[in-house]
């Protein structure tokens, strides 16, 4: 039997209104004991937090993984405890096989557990469905079909039903390709300035309705993934509101940088969905504080020949895991987000979005996270567990040490 | 939240000289003028028996061209020749990237030659800025047109071809007519002529091609070209893409030269003395018609022997920033070209 004490940790968790010094008690990866500080029984392993915050782990709602074992272990330093992984993976995950080899492929790294996503259609080409109950037998946690278009909207429709039928959760992105076609940006006066062809905000919103009122017909449980406009936030609001049963999430590259950023024709901010307006951005943020979104690291390490290309023929896509949290705490030391709201977007939502187990509970293997909240990190390239070095915070001042990562009962990281 | 190298500053030594020529956007009036008196002078030298001048003798300039065009990089072949230059034509589009290589292994490649200087054509906006920022220093770059971003020579010798035929550029209202949203001509238009004080510049086509984002540059947008003709000292004519039908931007080439094509009544609505100047190679009867292109009015083949003289400006005054920039981190090189200035 092996237990491990966390002293004078700073607990926080939204989800039971849990905000004190403790002590947490581990035995054999199972959370056994919370007690106020000092209070836990003596136990020959203890590591002490030093009032450091002590949070439910993040679970990241997507990430584009092709590495295995640099990602997860980036997911572990950076403090992410469960990362669900985009099928648009080489190969691309839209069988059962492709299945167990990634789940092979996380236990052989023992770092972050991962929750492999299968593809909605064959080969991710948005035509003929892929067989979605077998990969959800094989252990999917949820389908997706990772930004690439699904054919039509009759396609769309039968996804739906079918996932319906078979009680899966299915996410979906927004983006009406004939309207962003060839976009590289977001629409507005900076991709005007520099000539490159603009994303429209529509392109965007305009998917969301249709994919809105297919949700109204079949009934079916989708999340959105990645929205990056503020009016599809109020679109989610209202959806919500009407009883849909509709969820969504932010990648936190859009509520931390804008089109502005494209400036510099920077190819590091060349992401999709693009970074938009900083109304957007405050919309999103503001999503964020009343519980409306979810945030999503939206991981995707490129290697330096995809980034090193004017910008619109650089590969899409940031490497966030190893910076998310410290990223969202810089965010709250800001003041742009609440801490309370961003432990529930990053964490609590996405749980119970999953169907997991949300925040630190009793008998539960434990996901948690101890972090310096207020200390300065500088990340850099080296620092970095991703094979991606292509991180838009590198020798940028941040806050949040991670110093402790547990991921699902075991322990994956201590500074 | 993070904070980029200002992309108009990549092109300027520390001491403000002009290293690069990648955007009009960000140069200072001083400059821009300097580039035109330099030009100027040039013309001068355009009509002698003896073109060349010695400024860029034992250099070697390297015309990179990633799409093909056969005016600009004949006057840039042109103006590096009259500076005395080597020049080394590559053909890229035809070559190298057919083959995969990517551009950062072509530019090492060239690199490896010990070429001075690359005037680099591109699709992708923002591909000579990316170059410039990659090449070793000492390298100069000048931009003969990245994607929709810019064309800086083209815009430079229009500025030049106003101040030769009106006198200056202060003052004056300048209309562009056509294909705003695809022109790197009317962007880099557009930031110098606000830099050199120009009274008023209006953008004029159809919505589908002139974006609303334009007057965050400083122009004024008009639907109709006889209200946006009226009055102007200057009119500019874009070239027509025939892909802007299929593109569903346009119905017909009918329908746009009826619309907005120049034409001799259309122009009467202008100043009595404007002038009128097209980029090239201009689509007769699509977006001008022929008595306009050869009228009285046109100074469109002007334009284009100014091109040889700006180009030999910003070539000279890149090369020249290079070198003092380098004798500036390395005070034991001979700067190379102080001996021929003198």
């Amino acid at each position: 039997m092996s237990t491990l004490t966390l002293t004078h940790a700073q607990i926080l968790d939204p989800s039971q209104q849990l905000k004190q010094f403790s002590d947490v008690v581990i035995v054999d990866g199972l959370i056994t004991a919370i007690t106020a500080a000092g209070q836990a029984a003596d136990s020959a392993n203890v590591f002490n937090a030093n009032q450091a915050l002590l949070l439910p782990g993040l679970i990241d709602l997507s990430a584009h993984v092709n590495n295995v074992a640099s990602e997860t272990l980036a997911a572990a330093q950076g403090g992410v405890s469960l990362l669900c992984t985009q099928p648009n993976s080489k190969p691309i995950v839209d069988t059962p096989a492709d299945v167990s080899l990634l789940q092979l492929a996380s236990v052989k790294a023992n770092n972050s557990q991962l929750l492999p996503m299968g593809a909605l259609t064959q080969g991710l080409e948005g035509d003929q469905l892929a067989n979605m109950y077998s990969l959800k037998q094989a252990g999917c946690i949820a389908l997706s079909n990772a930004r690439a278009p699904i054919k039509n909207a009759l396609v769309l429709r039968r996804i739906m039903e079918y996932a319906t039928t078979h009680d899966m959760l299915i996410m979906l992105t927004a983006e009406d390709f004939d309207l962003s076609a060839n976009g590289k940006m977001h629409e507005g006066p900076t991709a005007n300035r520099l000539g490159l062809t603009g994303i429209a905000e529509i392109a965007e919103t305009t998917s969301l309705a249709q994919q809105l009122l297919l949700v109204e017909l079949t009934g079916c449980r989708v999340h959105f993934s990645q929205l990056s406009c503020g009016r599809s936030v109020d679109m989610i609001r209202q959806a919500q509101a009407q009883g849909l049963p509709v969820t969504a999430d932010v990648a936190i590259a859009n509520l931390m940088f804008t089109d502005l950023d494209v400036n510099g024709f920077d190819s590091t901010f060349n992401v999709q969905p693009p970074l938009r307006s900083e109304q957007d951005r405050q919309a999103l943020l503001a999503g964020i504080n009343d519980g409306t979104l979810a945030i999503c690291s939206n991981h995707k390490a490129q290697d330096i020949a995809a980034k090193k290309a004017p910008f619109a023929a650089a590969e899409a896509g940031m490497s966030i895991l190893d910076t998310w949290l410290s990223m969202m705490l810089t965010l709250v030391n800001k003041g742009e987000l609440t801490l309370d709201a961003t432990v529930n977007a990053s964490s609590i939502m996405p749980a119970k979005i999953l169907g997991l187990k949300a925040g630190l509970q009793l008998k539960q293997l434990a996901n948690l996270v101890v972090v310096n909240q207020n200390a300065e990190v500088c990340y850099s390239a080296d620092s970095l567990a991703s094979a991606g070095k292509n991180s838009p915070v590198l020798g940028e001042p941040l806050v949040g040490e991670v110093q402790l990562t547990f991921s699902a009962g075991r322990e994956v990281y201590r500074a | 939240m993070t904070r980029h190298s200002d992309p108009t500053q990549v092109q300027l030594t520390a001491d403000g000289r002009l290293k690069h020529f990648l955007t009009t956007e960000g140069l200072s009036k001083a400059l821009l003028t300097e580039i035109l008196d330099l030009a100027d002078s040039f013309i001068s030298t355009q009509e002698r028996a003896v073109k060349k001048v010695p400024l860029l003798r034992g250099k070697t300039v390297v015309n990179l061209f990633f799409e093909n065009s056969t005016r600009t990089r004949s006057t840039f072949e042109l103006a590096a020749k009259r500076l005395s230059a080597d020049i080394l034509n590559l053909d890229i589009a035809s070559s190298a990237t057919s083959k995969g290589e990517t551009l950062m292994d072509t530019l090492w490649n060239l690199e490896a030659m010990y070429s001075d200087m690359f005037v680099v054509r591109h699709a992708d906006s923002g591909a000579a800025h990316f170059i410039a920022e990659q090449v070793t220093p000492g390298v100069a770059i000048i931009n003969a047109g990245d994607g929709r971003h810019a064309h800086p020579t083209q815009a430079m010798l229009d500025m030049l071809t106003i101040r030769r035929h009106k006198g200056t550029i202060e003052g004056q209202t300048v209309a562009i007519v056509g294909d705003i949203l695809h022109s790197r001509v009317a962007r880099s238009q557009i930031h110098a002529l606000i830099t050199l004080g120009a009274k008023e510049i209006r953008v004029i086509g159809p919505a589908t091609l002139v974006p609303k984002e334009m007057a965050d540059l400083g122009a004024k947008i008009y639907f109709d070209i006889e209200q946006g003709l009226a009055d102007v000292d200057v009119v500019i004519m874009l070239r027509l893409q025939k892909e802007r039908m299929s593109d569903a931007l346009l119905p017909s080439e009918g329908e746009y030269f009826k619309l907005y094509g120049l034409t001799e009544a259309k122009l009467a609505l202008a100043k009595p003395d404007a002038i009128v100047m097209h980029p090239g190679p201009i689509n007769r009867g699509v977006e001008i018609d022929s008595a306009v292109a050869d009228g009285e009015q046109s100074v469109i083949l002007n334009q284009v022997s100014y091109g040889i003289a700006v180009r030999m400006a910003v070539m000279a005054m890149a090369m020249s920033g290079q070198a003092s920039e380098q004798s500036a981190v390395d005070k034991t090189l001979p700067n190379p070209t102080s001996g021929e200035n003198a």
